[in-house]
């Protein structure tokens, strides 16, 4: 039994770990950008109230909110190919992209929509004053000011994102956190994998909570 | 020209227009005066279709439109032919004043961007901003924006502009140079329907005051007949109490 902490072994663990955080970097970054067309389509259909589709986006988010994630991904990946063959090429890392933006997409609709209902009502008044369409004016208008107000928490699911792609491992997809419960497994040294793998997390948290710093400071510029 | 015929307009049970009737010219000036909550404004968004009326037929430009039969379509080609200036000024936070004043041209009428610009630009200058063209809204005094307000009217091809209240918000120091650039406007025979507390204003650019009281259109004419001669014991009322001021 061995009591020490190995720091040598998390260092050399480093680099191993970092060639596989492309792979959780990838599904992030897709799923975000899933999630947000996803989002901002769900959240338009809320405001403008658009019969039967606002009610399926509400029953929607009511299941991807009321249930975990792991059960989402296990029923997307494991469950549906039975019923859907069409779902039987799907490989682990696709699924694990769509699961993670269908979840975050009932969250990030709602920071959207109450974005959108807190541009103030003039602004859409005085689009339709000129003539301006509403599509033409939730473009234009409404969309660019609402995205402003939705930055802070939007960056916050992506971040949230990042850490909720360690559960693709258990649809065996080959991103950091599987190479360290694998490394972990080898070696014995559990303790040391997954601080290994932790400060990675933390890093890149920490890189992208000073990107929303940046960004939220270039977009509360002048106006 | 604008004809309204019998236009009604009620919220929930409340009835705030009650059967409006009125025909404006071209090129007229008409200053529509009366106690606050009677409707003024009311009437003036009924225009421009920011409220649906209950039930009347609204005629500017060629275009008409019954409330009860009004498309989407229609509506949008009704709107096109007024532009609103708003009493909070509601100018497009995330624009510049050129933006604010260019965005119509551009996405409403297809206006190719450098012409719009310059457009946007020669009318800011006419309306004595020419050092503002690049601010936001929100760098911009009460009077100012309002004045963006009043050039991103006059670009947008209508044929009517409506003034609901343009001068209420301000402050008293900046509520001239709004109404001199309304004057000048109406030099111009721009035809105009403003609804406002200025009496003074009423009396020197109208062709044509309207007093309106508890939804109805209670008493028209000229500034004179109106102000000096009015038959109407409710406008006899307004017009005294008013003008002490």
């Amino acid at each position: 039994m061995q009591t020490s902490l190995d720091i040598q072994y998390i260092f050399e663990l480093f680099p191993y770990l970092l060639k596989y955080l492309s792979v959780t970097m990838g599904m992030a970054i897709w799923g975000f950008v899933l999630a947000l067309i996803f989002s901002v389509t769900i959240a338009i259909i809320r405001v403008f109230k658009i019969t039967v589709l606002a009610q399926l986006c509400a029953l929607f988010i009511s299941f991807f909110r009321g249930t975990p994630l792991l059960v989402q991904l296990f029923l997307l990946y494991y469950g549906l190919p039975r019923f859907f063959p069409i779902f039987e090429g799907l490989d682990a890392f696709t699924a694990a992209v769509i699961g993670l933006s269908l979840h975050f997409s009932a969250y990030m609709a709602e920071s959207i929509r109450a974005a959108i209902m807190g541009v103030d009502k003039s602004q859409m008044e005085a689009c339709l004053s000129i003539g301006m369409t509403r599509s033409q004016a939730m473009r234009r208008i409404i969309l660019p000011q609402a995205s402003r107000v939705a930055t802070p928490s939007l960056m916050n699911y992506f971040i949230d994102m990042i850490k909720s792609t360690s559960l693709a491992f258990t649809l065996g997809v080959t991103e950091i956190m599987a190479v360290s419960q694998m490394e972990a497994a080898s070696s014995f040294k559990f303790f040391e994998s997954f601080l290994a793998v932790a400060f990675i997390y933390w890093a890149v948290v920490v890189f992208f909570t000073r990107i929303q710093y940046l960004l939220e400071r270039y977009l509360n510029r002048a106006y | 020209m604008i004809k309204v015929t019998n236009l009604t307009k009620k919220f929930a049970e409340n009835a705030v227009l009650k059967g409006i009737d009125f025909e404006v010219s071209l090129g007229e000036i008409v200053v529509i005066i009366g106690p606050s909550g009677t409707g003024k404004s009311t009437l003036l968004r009924c225009l421009n279709y920011l409220e649906t009326p209950t039930s009347g037929c609204i005629e500017i430009g060629g275009i008409k439109v019954d409330s009860r039969s009004a498309t989407r379509t229609q509506i949008n080609k009704l709107r096109k032919q007024s532009s609103f200036v708003f009493q909070n000024y509601s100018l497009f936070a995330n624009k510049t004043a050129l933006q604010n004043v260019a965005e119509g041209l551009i996405t409403v009428w297809k206006m190719p961007k450098p012409q719009a610009l310059q457009l946007a630009k020669d009318k800011l200058i006419q309306v004595g901003l020419r050092d503002k063209l690049d601010q936001y809204p929100s760098q911009l005094s009460g009077g100012q924006q309002q004045r963006v307000g009043i050039a991103r009217a006059m670009v947008a091809k209508g044929e009517v502009i409506l003034f609901d209240e343009p001068t209420s918000a301000l402050d008293p120091e900046w509520v001239d140079e709004v109404l001199a650039v309304m004057k000048t406007l109406a030099k111009q025979q721009q035809t105009m329907i403003v609804v406002t507390h200025e009496m003074q204003f009423a009396r020197e650019v109208a062709d044509r005051v309207i007093f309106m009281e508890g939804g109805y259109i209670v008493e028209q004419g000229t500034p004179q007949q109106i102000f000096e001669n009015p038959q109407h014991k409710r406008t006899q009322a307004f017009v005294k109490r008013a003008l002490k001021y």
